[in-house]
């Protein structure tokens, strides 16, 4: 087990405690998300609303911490899968790490490997994919700026597009940006005629 | 006749005038920060002391501001500027007929610049796509699926290059994106 020991070893151990300590808070449904990632049943974790359900029950984490989180348990599960562990060997891999995790972490890690190791197939060579993230969802607004400290009458028309983009890590983003009316037309127009091809495709 | 104040003297006042208008929308709408009084001064009104042209400039600036502001249409223009020339220290009904002229030349492109101004969100600047068929994928069901892979370009306005998002549609998203309604009065 060479290999899963040396990339254990890339992760900080500080890190890794952190990311394991909170992965054991999660609920078990959200243990299920990031193992379905793994697995490719659904496009990304949903960091910001997961970081937001954990807030709510108590938990102190920020969005960005729990990127790291979510990265660094897939990438866990991920090697693990591909190196075979029983869940017995991933806990005995983990080594030191372990040792100063509270029981209950332990459990949930070997809950959740029992329950969904065997199902984490090896992830297919990413090299080509590692910049293409996948669309996840789209909404639109129209608004109107009607004045502004250099124009007191503006008046002008604008849509703004909120993206909803997982990366090829499975790390959700939201990207925003404004568009004018004219630009918006075209905007969609370009896919009416992308549903077009893939229709004939 | 209105009561203006000694203007600087100008060889052709008319064309001298307009282009002091064009110089100053350059400076204060389309970006040209390079355009000076000094530069102004010299190329327009050479003969003018710049304490002089100084005040020209300004009253002229602060009637296209107004105008701009307001993006006055024709009838609100010619309100304006009549009742500029009867102002003490306004303007003459020749100045009036210039600015007229240049607003009416202008107005469309100085509105879009300051409604650019006012947009401090990304914009799309730029957006490619092509559609792929995945020839090979770990899951079966995926074989010959095909997807578009679309490439935008997220920047502010007025940044040479943007954030490039380069993601994958499918068709279910592709299809709802492109058939949402479309009966609103926008469409």
């Amino acid at each position: 087990h060479r290999p899963f020991y040396n990339s254990i070893q890339t992760c900080s151990s500080g890190l890794l405690k952190y990311a394991l300590k909170i992965f054991s808070n999660l609920s078990s449904l959200q243990c299920e998300q990031i193992i379905q990632h793994l697995n490719h049943k659904i496009p990304g974790v949903n960091t910001v609303e997961l970081c937001q359900r954990l807030q709510t029950s108590g938990i102190e984490v920020n969005v960005g911490d729990l990127a790291k989180i979510t990265n660094t348990v897939s990438f866990l599960f991920s090697t693990a899968a591909r190196n075979n562990l029983s869940t017995e060997e991933l806990i005995t891999a983990l080594g030191s790490t372990v040792n100063t995790l509270p029981k209950h972490a332990i459990q949930v890690i070997r809950h959740v490997w029992n329950e969904q190791g065997k199902s984490v197939g090896v992830s297919e060579d990413k090299g080509n994919m590692s910049t293409v993230g996948q669309f996840v969802d789209i909404k639109w607004k129209l608004g109107v700026a009607m004045s502004s400290d250099t124009c007191r009458s503006l008046k002008y028309p604008y849509v703004t597009v909120a993206l909803k983009v997982a990366d090829s890590s499975g790390q959700i983003t939201n990207k925003c940006f404004e568009m004018t009316v004219p630009q918006f037309k075209n905007f969609f127009r370009q896919f009416k005629e992308m549903a077009a091809v893939l229709e004939t495709v | 006749m209105a009561a203006a104040e000694q203007q600087p003297p100008a060889v052709d006042g008319g064309k001298a005038l307009s282009a002091l208008l064009g110089g100053i929308a350059q400076a204060a709408y389309y970006g040209k920060v390079d355009i000076t009084e000094e530069l102004l001064r010299g190329q327009l009104y050479p003969e003018a002391a710049p304490e002089e042209f100084r005040a020209l400039r300004a009253k002229m600036g602060g009637l296209l501001q107004s105008i701009a502001s307001a993006d006055m249409d024709l009838n609100q223009l010619e309100a304006f500027l009549t009742a500029q020339t009867k102002k003490q220290g306004g303007i003459t009904s020749d100045q009036a007929a210039v600015i007229a002229k240049f607003w009416k030349n202008h107005r469309v492109k100085i509105h879009e610049s300051l409604v650019n101004q006012s947009c401090w969100d990304n914009v799309l600047k730029n957006m490619n796509w092509r559609v792929d068929l995945k020839s090979q994928s770990r899951h079966v069901d995926q074989i010959n699926t095909p997807v578009a892979i679309v490439e935008m370009e997220l920047g502010k306005y007025g940044q040479l290059r943007g954030e490039q998002l380069v993601t994958g549609v499918g068709i279910c998203l592709c299809k709802s994106i492109a058939h949402r309604d479309t009966s609103g009065p926008f469409f």
